[in-house]
């Protein structure tokens, strides 16, 4: 979905994680910015945080894709700037699904992206969280196999249906990885910021790149036929009152999803709030009518909730499934009702910084199929009377 | 269906239009469902959809929000947004296989109170075929 079909090619050799650190440590050393955001591994241990990077050097304990999504990048972005933005250039290099949420924060004014350059990647999925926790070594090697091209089964169902694994449109500057054949990685600006690093860099964007659009393009096809197949399956077994009462059965209320999940920045959540506390004799009441109650009440009510309040901006990111501790689907279910009220709303979140998001803006005509018509009334009544 | 069945219905009627509808209908003495429990607020535009869902979840068989016609809002263009975050709300339900049958939206001015009584009753009407919200019986909502 790159608006021109132009690029540079950056030249580099080795595998696509030394490519994007030789670019970055090039582009550090001629000062096109101050520092980096991108995930890194600590010293000394296995995992992987996202770390702010001013040394050419430190790079090398950076991971442009690192195994599993360990924080999602919007949140690291916005815990940089929530109070505005700093003095320092600085290039954040994020997974496209970060990039849109980041995008999303954006509109709704929660980061502050004056100073930074949004850098987005082609991104090969991620593996489940809960699987990296058990063996991160055995993990990592099994991802190292994925980003070499090999069978991708293994990472997390919401990366196995992602359709918009690479450039939106909304980046500064997106890295193309293109076939191990090719001498380096594509740099493809999408806007004066990105223009400005190939500038910075010396290298014009003059590169052929359809041969990699080919086949982002083709995996882009596939990717929504199997999420379309999956979805269905997926309704299949939700759909419904007691299925769905049966998907967040195993739920046990400790609002994780809603606290990892990037589009959910409210410091006070409404769900938390005293809103949602409701009188004993109310409770009792509901416990009589039912037979029971389960406690704490009101479960489902949350995720309704919380699908209702933003759902509209969900990337599909798979933050709020990782985070789950009991194995609920919850990013599947979530992206299923995002991307459903999308359509009819014709919206996708983080495709562009200036499309409003469509809670804040109307048409007057529009919608009309869900409000009770002015003749119906009358008319049944007059049907009935007469 | 719906034998001995009084629906318990819900109204979120916006305090410039829809509830002086309602009072006119009151005042005039039209037949207006008994199970009705209204609650004023200032738009049709503050109604959060969860507040919608609230109510159903809890056990409401049927909410009905009533705003200003589109063009005659207090507050110029609250039903407008109001409308919109109806479909959301409705849109979901759908894509969660729920009843979207419980739910109405409509447009009733200060002077409308005939109006206003024909939508109430028709909702209600709606809802008896519906029967009971099944939610009210489920323990682990
Ligand atoms: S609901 Fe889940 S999948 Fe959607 S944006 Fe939030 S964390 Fe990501
Ligand atoms: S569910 Fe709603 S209130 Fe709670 S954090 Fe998310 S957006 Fe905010
Ligand atoms: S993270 Fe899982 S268990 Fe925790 S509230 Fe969310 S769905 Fe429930
Ligand atoms: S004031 Fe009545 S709908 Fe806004």
């Amino acid at each position: 979905m790159a608006p021109d079909d132009k690029g540079a090619l950056f030249p580099a050799e080795g595998g696509v994680r030394e490519r994007v650190i030789a670019f970055l440590q090039k582009a550090i050393s001629q000062g096109c910015f101050d520092a980096v955001l991108m995930p890194a591994k600590a010293p000394g241990t296995d995992s992987f945080a996202y770390s702010l990077i001013g040394d050419g050097q430190l790079l090398k304990n950076a991971y442009p894709l690192p195994p599993v999504m360990s924080v999602q990048g919007a949140k690291a972005i916005s815990s940089l700037t929530r109070s505005g933005k700093g003095k320092k250039k600085i290039a954040a290099l994020i997974r496209p699904c970060e990039l849109r949420a980041t995008v999303e924060l954006f509109k709704l004014g929660q980061v502050d992206l004056e100073n930074i350059w949004l850098i987005s990647i082609d991104c090969p999925g991620a593996l489940p969280l809960a699987e990296w926790a058990k063996d991160p070594k055995k993990a990592e090697d099994a991802f190292a196999e994925i980003l070499k091209g090999g069978p991708s089964e293994s990472i997390r169902p919401i990366c196995q249906i992602c359709d918009k694994f690479s450039t939106t449109g909304a980046e500064d500057l997106h890295i193309g990885v293109p076939g191990k054949e090719a001498s380096g990685i594509l740099l493809i600006p999408n806007s004066p910021k990105g223009e400005a690093i190939l500038d910075c860099l010396g290298i014009a964007a003059g590169e052929d790149i359809s041969g990699w659009k080919d086949q982002v393009d083709k995996l882009t096809g596939a990717r929504v036929e199997k999420k379309r197949q999956a979805q269905k399956e997926l309704e299949a077994k939700s759909k419904g009152l007691d299925k769905l009462l049966d998907t967040f059965s195993k739920c046990i209320n400790c609002h994780n999803c809603m606290r990892v999940c990037p589009i959910c920045y409210c410091r006070q959540c409404f769900f938390e709030s005293d809103n949602m506390q409701f009188s004993f004799e109310d409770y009792l009441k509901r416990a009589e009518a039912a037979g029971g109650l389960r406690l704490p009440p009101d479960t489902l009510l949350f995720h309704i909730g919380r699908m209702l309040h933003m759902s509209l901006s969900c990337v599909s990111c798979g933050a709020c499934e990782d985070a789950c501790p009991t194995a609920i689907p919850v990013a599947q279910v979530f992206s299923l009702v995002g991307n459903r009220n999308q359509e009819a709303f014709d919206y996708i979140p983080g495709r562009s910084r200036d499309e409003p998001p469509p809670l804040r803006v109307y048409q007057e005509e529009e919608f009309e199929e869900v409000e009770q018509s002015h003749a119906a009334v009358p008319a049944k009544q007059e049907a009935r009377d007469g | 269906m719906g034998e001995g069945f009084t629906p318990r219905i819900v109204g979120f009627l916006c305090n410039w239009c829809s509830y002086a509808g309602a009072d006119l209908a009151g005042a005039a003495k039209l037949e207006i469902p008994a199970s009705l429990s209204v609650i004023r607020v200032m738009c049709s535009g503050r109604v959060d959809p969860v507040l919608v869902a609230t109510a159903l979840l809890q056990g409401a068989d049927g909410v009905l929000i009533a705003g200003c016609h589109p063009g005659d809002c207090h507050y110029r263009e609250g039903n407008y947004y109001a409308r919109r975050r109806f479909a959301l709300l409705k849109k979901t339900l759908e894509t969660l296989g729920l009843d979207t049958e419980r739910l109405m939206l409509a447009w009733v001015s200060a002077s409308e109170g005939q109006r206003f009584g024909e939508v109430a009753n028709q909702f209600a009407g709606q809802i008896m075929e519906l029967g009971p919200n099944p939610m009210k019986t489920k323990i682990s909502l």
